[in-house]
């Protein structure tokens, strides 16, 4: 792993670690309700102030807090045309299949690529550590799956262009 | 180097040498027996399920081990093995994309294998342009009429009726079968009378059927070798390259310029989806890129651009505007020698299928990955819930035992209180009379005060 991405995953998990201290909390406004807080935004006393870790101007993680949820969305790099179609099309499967995350939000934050919401709930039924583990995880994975994906059209083309100009000949 | 059946013998001792042991065999071992069958199997005839069958419970029983296991490694690699010819076969695909129209070969196919005479009267459409007609009638089974209507290739150059070359062409697929009924029926442009008892009854009548079934690609070939040669002859002597316009699939028109020295196709490419034109031009950086190598230098040389190239200078605005860029071979005299000609001429023919061939593969190739490595990100979060579950459960196994003790505690203790409390409640009565008790804690009680308040609006 690169180096600056490494101190990028590493800060990313301090945070989260720092920011995941979450706890069962009754809405306001609707009495019997229970919401998160991070979504709804109707009372700033259980708001934390955002934090921002940005690696460059195209890869950056939003983490929000509140009292009883936590927002993270990812901005993943795209270096061309191609890393962003694959992008778009592999993220968006994924937010299509976000039930089976449970933590993976339908629909990213504007500005990002991919966002999870995490509740006191899932803090409750799976464990803190293994959540921030699983979302590093995930930053990792996707880069990597991104470039080999890319790796495998290109490697693709490649043989396609060479079986087509054998015709010639 | 050892051979199969030294191999088997081995197996054979080793599995023997099991027996005796009782031992389960180790996962090398198991990766040997396997290995050794597909050795053997793959000298097996191919689809032949009996004798693939036969080998399975043979070697099962021989070897006294548990078959699920060699069938797992088995299946496993024949598998592998299949997925391997599988791609093969599609790139294969993808290099020649198949003259024969895969509808009408069927149908040629099932009227020759018939048992009984067949009545078939059929219309199929190719490319919503290409019309075929079949005629066979049940009282003539030996008898079909095919018939073939088809746009111009390029209008205004060639006229709609099909030149004396071309249909020299169409003779030349198997004269003894095929024979051109003139004039061709009302709406078609040929019109062929098959003499299906001329077909050979051995292996060719294959080969035959589906010489017959390209009779449209043919077709096309033969006009643009007309096109090739003969046109823009008057103009490329007063030194002017006029671009000819080709409609080969609808909405999908190229150009062809002929010089001096070489002939220029010029393919503008439109997609409808953004992805579809990255994927397309990474293709085309690939394609120039493999062009431009010392190992293909024979090939002929490619070139793609975002803007028109000059030679179109002059063409309609809607035949110039594309979202795909415009992609141009230079194709030298090499290239159309001989019997090149042909597979210049169906190459470039189907350019456009080709690439749009290559899209769809590949958005396929991207759907199969994606869903791979969703069901792998799903794992690891599951894996961590199986883990926290199993914890809870240890946990509450022993919060329970806990309570339980607890509770048994509990219970004895408030037992001997109340046992207690009762013999302290007989030592302060010394009259014992039958029934006091009883009418004690009816009558003898004391008033109860409610201490709550009550508020005062």
């Amino acid at each position: 792993m690169a180096s600056t991405l490494r101190l990028y995953l590493t800060c990313i998990r301090n945070t989260l670690e720092a920011a995941m201290c979450l706890q069962n909390f009754p809405c306001q406004e609707v009495e019997r309700h229970n919401k998160p807080e991070v979504e709804l935004k109707t009372s700033p006393e259980l708001l934390l102030n955002p934090v921002l870790i940005c690696r460059n101007e195209a890869e950056k993680c939003l983490i929000e807090t509140s009292i009883n949820s936590l927002r993270i969305s990812l901005k993943v790099k795209q270096a061309d045309e191609l890393e962003n179609i694959l992008t778009k099309k592999f993220l968006r499967f994924l937010s299509m299949r976000a039930e089976a995350f449970q933590v993976l939000r339908r629909k990213p934050v504007q500005g990002y690529d991919i966002s999870f919401l995490i509740t006191n709930y899932h803090c409750e039924d799976m464990q803190k550590h293994k959540l921030i583990d699983f979302i590093v995880q995930f930053m990792e994975d996707i880069d990597k799956e991104i470039s080999e994906l890319k790796m495998s059209v290109n490697t693709r083309g490649r043989l396609v262009a060479t079986e087509f100009l054998k015709q010639f000949i | 180097m050892e051979t199969n059946n030294e191999k088997g013998r081995k197996l054979k001792r080793e599995s023997y040498r099991k027996k005796g042991s009782q031992k389960e065999p180790t996962n090398v071992e198991w990766k040997r027996v396997s290995d050794y069958i597909c050795g053997f199997a793959s000298k097996l005839t191919k689809h032949d399920c009996n004798t693939e069958l036969t080998f399975y419970s043979k070697l099962i029983t021989s070897k006294n081990c548990c078959g699920s296991q060699i069938l797992y490694h088995f299946n496993t690699s024949q598998e592998k093995r299949r997925e391997e010819k599988r791609r093969e076969e599609s790139y294969m695909r993808m290099a020649c994309i198949d003259r024969t129209s895969p509808a009408l070969k069927q149908i040629l196919l099932k009227l020759y294998c018939a048992e009984k005479p067949l009545e078939i009267d059929h219309h199929l459409y190719e490319f919503g342009s290409v019309e075929y007609h079949i005629q066979s009638q049940a009282s003539n089974p030996q008898l079909a009429y095919l018939s073939i209507s088809m746009p111009p290739l390029c209008h205004g150059v060639l006229p709609n009726e099909l030149s004396s070359k071309t249909i020299e062409m169409v003779k030349g697929i198997c004269p003894n079968v095929v024979e051109i009924i003139e004039p061709a029926k009302e709406g078609y442009q040929l019109t062929l009378k098959l003499n299906l008892n001329q077909i050979p009854r051995n292996k060719d009548y294959d080969k035959i059927i589906r010489e017959i079934s390209s009779v449209h690609s043919v077709i096309l070939s033969s006009q643009l070798k007309e096109i090739l040669w003969n046109v823009n002859s008057d103009d490329a002597l007063q030194g002017m390259y006029k671009p000819i316009k080709l409609v080969y699939h609808p909405r999908e028109p190229f150009f062809l310029i002929r010089q001096p020295q070489r002939i220029i196709a010029v393919f503008p490419i439109r997609f409808k989806e953004k992805s579809d034109v990255t994927i397309a031009t990474t293709f085309f950086q690939e394609l120039v890129d493999v062009g431009s190598s010392d190992k293909w230098a024979k090939a002929p040389h490619c070139n793609w651009s975002a803007i028109p190239p000059p030679e179109l200078r002059g063409e309609a605005f809607e035949d110039l505007s594309t979202n795909g860029g415009f992609f141009t071979f230079d194709i030298s005299s090499r290239h159309v020698e001989g019997n090149r000609l042909d597979k210049t001429v169906w190459s470039l023919l189907n350019f456009s299928a080709y690439v749009r061939y290559h899209v769809k593969s590949t958005k396929g190739f991207i759907q199969r990955r994606m869903r791979k490595r969703l069901e792998s990100l799903v794992e690891v979060l599951h894996q961590t819930n199986s883990e926290e579950n199993e914890q809870t459960k240890q946990h509450q196994v022993h919060r329970y035992t806990k309570k339980l003790v607890r509770s048994t505690k509990y219970v004895i203790l408030k037992q001997r209180w109340r046992t207690f409390g009762r013999k302290i409640k007989r030592i302060g009565f010394r009259l014992k009379i039958h029934g006091f008790t009883r009418f004690r804690q009816r009558w003898l009680r004391f008033p109860k005060f409610s201490t709550g308040y009550t508020k005062i609006d």
